[in-house]
């Protein structure tokens, strides 16, 4: 029995990682294929089965006047508003969650659960609610088509992530903690910050990981509030589009545009492992 | 290091509620300068609540305490310099043992050179001097129990070391061996402990002093040898002790005479002043003696079990409708069917309205 079990564990890991891997796989291949080896029917081995050719990532560097999309600029302004708006999310959202763990607001029947609904209430909108909003907001602050005003926009898209996760984290956290940082003569912020802070790391990396993923991958807002001054890399990528789809060109972009987000998993990934807080009280 | 002394403190934890429930009666007490003490009660009846209170973690309803002649009932946590050791081991899992044990020394800005003298002082006295560069989150429960009580001891001038039944974790070898650590400390420092706990054993053990507690009210304060001779109420002789107390209702025939049903029994009280119907006979099963032939105070019981307990027998017996538990030396050849107890009257205590006359 525990050689099958064995066996039917590592055969549905094997078998999950080829469903994960296989959507790579496939788009490193047409990346570095041409219009003829994609439209050919299927082929899998370069050399042997088809010629790789450079076309479908040379064209993402190229600038338009060259007939490339040049992604470099909307690239760097992606990873700018994505770690910024994270990071202020971040900080923002992890005071928030511990004032919402361990105080106690009460305004008329509104509470702490109401406060949290709020926060989170933001993402059930569909965002097209918020893209006229958004839009008037920002261009009354003179910020559309600025990575501030991106900025602003994915704040507030993220934070309620960010206060979400925390608030649960920070009620994981044992009391305890605080009030032994107290007693050794912290004072409440220090105690936050001295104690409460470190602990709660791995919280704070999936609440950024979370953060980063979701600001990354937006494409609405970056699309309805900026034109021309400034542009993010999903916009950028669908400019790709035409007539013809360029598969192999998109394949590159996917892989391009996916990068950072494995990267960013790979780090946080260690950090995630259980049993991250499990000692700080038992 | 300091008195404690509360007074007139009561708190609940619905203030604004139009009928409330009172975690803490309206009680006052005080704690001597390098006492050792024991807060025993059921859990919920308040003791936590009571620890809490001196160490400023909650603020009560009522009353004030006092460290020595100060004031300290609006002051915060920190400017008290009590320690509190909590059920479950805290840790700050981040730090090593060492700077765990240096953190509440740090926070008071203690120079380096002391905060390291100290440090070692205590990690040496609770055997951690060798994990002093460990993760504190690698270490066992009761190693971090240490370190939680180790950051008590680092602090000299410390109140008192407040203790939320702090062995909860611990296994029971451990545990013995942590409560004589507890009191050299006590003989060593002159540091005050109050130590919060549920269970008897650890109370008697370790204590001068016990306070009992019950549904948020002090029962009785006293030495484990009052507790246990004089429970002030039938509460205290049925917690305290092994097995509980023997009670009966009874009903007063003379001055010093009470009836369980058909047997009378003298006692050393007084009780030609009560008023109530309520009258209650309480003795140890420790007090029963097993006799040959009936004599004043005895009674015959039919057995119904006969345990041996390895030093000492336990008799489980009824008379009328009661049970009543006596323990013997083991040595004693129990009769299988009836036997004749005897009840002192020297140890007979009476208690009216549940409260001993």
């Amino acid at each position: 029995m525990p050689k099958l079990y064995t066996f039917l564990k590592y055969f549905f890991v094997v078998l999950w990682a080829c469903f994960v891997i296989a959507p790579f796989l496939w788009a490193i291949s047409t990346s570095f294929k041409d219009f003829n080896s994609v439209t050919g029917g299927a082929t899998y081995i370069p050399w042997l089965q088809f010629e790789p050719t450079l076309d479908g990532w040379s064209v993402l560097f190229k600038p338009g006047s060259q007939g490339g999309i040049n992604i470099i600029g909307p690239y760097f302004n992606s990873i700018f508003v994505t770690l910024t708006a994270s990071l202020i999310s971040i900080v923002l959202g992890t005071l928030a969650a511990y004032a919402l763990s361990r105080y106690t607001f009460k305004a008329g029947i509104v509470k702490n659960n109401d406060i949290t609904f709020f926060f989170i209430s933001q993402r059930i909108m569909p965002p097209v609610v918020l893209s006229i909003p958004f839009f008037i907001f920002l261009s009354s602050l003179g910020l559309l088509d600025s990575l501030a005003g991106l900025i602003l926009v994915y704040i507030v898209l993220l934070m309620p992530i960010a206060v979400w996760i925390m608030v649960d984290f920070f009620n994981r956290v044992p009391r305890e903690i605080d009030e032994t940082a107290l007693i050794d003569g912290c004072n409440p912020f220090q105690a936050f910050f001295k104690v409460v802070l470190p602990n709660s790391v791995p919280g704070m990396l999936v609440a950024g990981l979370f953060c980063i993923i979701f600001g990354w991958i937006d494409f609405f807002f970056a699309f309805i509030l900026t034109f021309t001054k400034v542009q993010l890399l999903p916009v950028k990528i669908v400019a790709l589009n035409s007539s013809i789809t360029p598969w192999w060109s998109l394949s590159a972009a996917a892989l391009v545009s996916v990068a950072p987000l494995i990267i960013v998993a790979f780090i946080v990934e260690r950090y995630l492992s259980k049993g991250n807080l499990s000692g700080a009280l038992k | 290091m300091a008195k404690i002394i509360l007074e007139n403190i009561a708190h609940t934890y619905e203030p604004n509620a139009s009928n409330p429930i009172f975690a803490l009666k309206e009680m006052s007490l005080s704690w001597a300068d390098g006492g050792r003490y024991a807060l025993l009660g059921p859990s919920g009846c308040g003791k936590t609540t009571m620890l809490n209170i001196m160490s400023g973690l909650v603020n009560p309803s009522h009353g004030k305490v006092f460290f020595d002649e100060r004031d300290v009932t609006s002051m915060i946590t920190e400017e008290r310099n009590i320690a509190q050791v909590f059920q479950f081991p805290v840790i700050y899992g981040t730090m090593t043992v060492f700077e765990n044990l240096a953190f509440p020394l740090k926070c008071r800005q203690f120079p380096e050179d002391q905060i390291e003298r100290k440090v070692k002082e205590v990690a040496e006295i609770l055997n951690l001097q060798d994990y002093l560069n460990n993760r504190a989150k690698g270490l066992t429960a009761d190693q971090k129990q240490l370190i939680s009580l180790g950051r008590g001891l680092v602090r000299e001038d410390v109140a008192a070391i407040l203790m939320d039944e702090p062995l909860t974790v611990i296994d029971p070898d451990l545990k013995f061996r942590l409560r004589r650590k507890l009191k050299e400390i006590n003989d060593k420092y002159k540091t005050t402990l109050i130590y919060v706990t549920h269970d008897q054993n650890e109370a008697m053990t370790f204590a001068d002093n016990i306070i009992v507690m019950d549904q948020g009210e002090v029962v009785q304060a006293g030495s484990p040898k009052d507790l246990f001779e004089r429970p002030q109420t039938t509460f205290v002789g049925y917690f305290i002790g092994s097995p509980a107390m023997n009670l009966y209702e009874c009903s007063a025939s003379s001055k010093n005479e009470i009836s369980i049903g058909v047997n009378s029994f003298k006692v050393q009280t007084n009780i030609n002043n009560s008023k109530s119907e309520n009258l209650k006979l309480g003795i140890r099963s420790e007090y029963i003696t097993v006799e040959n032939e009936h004599s004043d105070n005895s009674l015959e019981a039919d057995v119904i079990e006969v345990e041996d307990f390895g030093n000492y027998k336990l008799i489980t017996a009824s008379f009328d409708s009661f049970k009543i538990k006596a323990k013997v030396k083991r040595e004693l050849d129990i009769p299988s069917e009836k036997v004749i107890l005897k009840l002192p009257a020297e140890h007979c205590c009476i208690y009216e309205d549940n409260k001993l006359i």
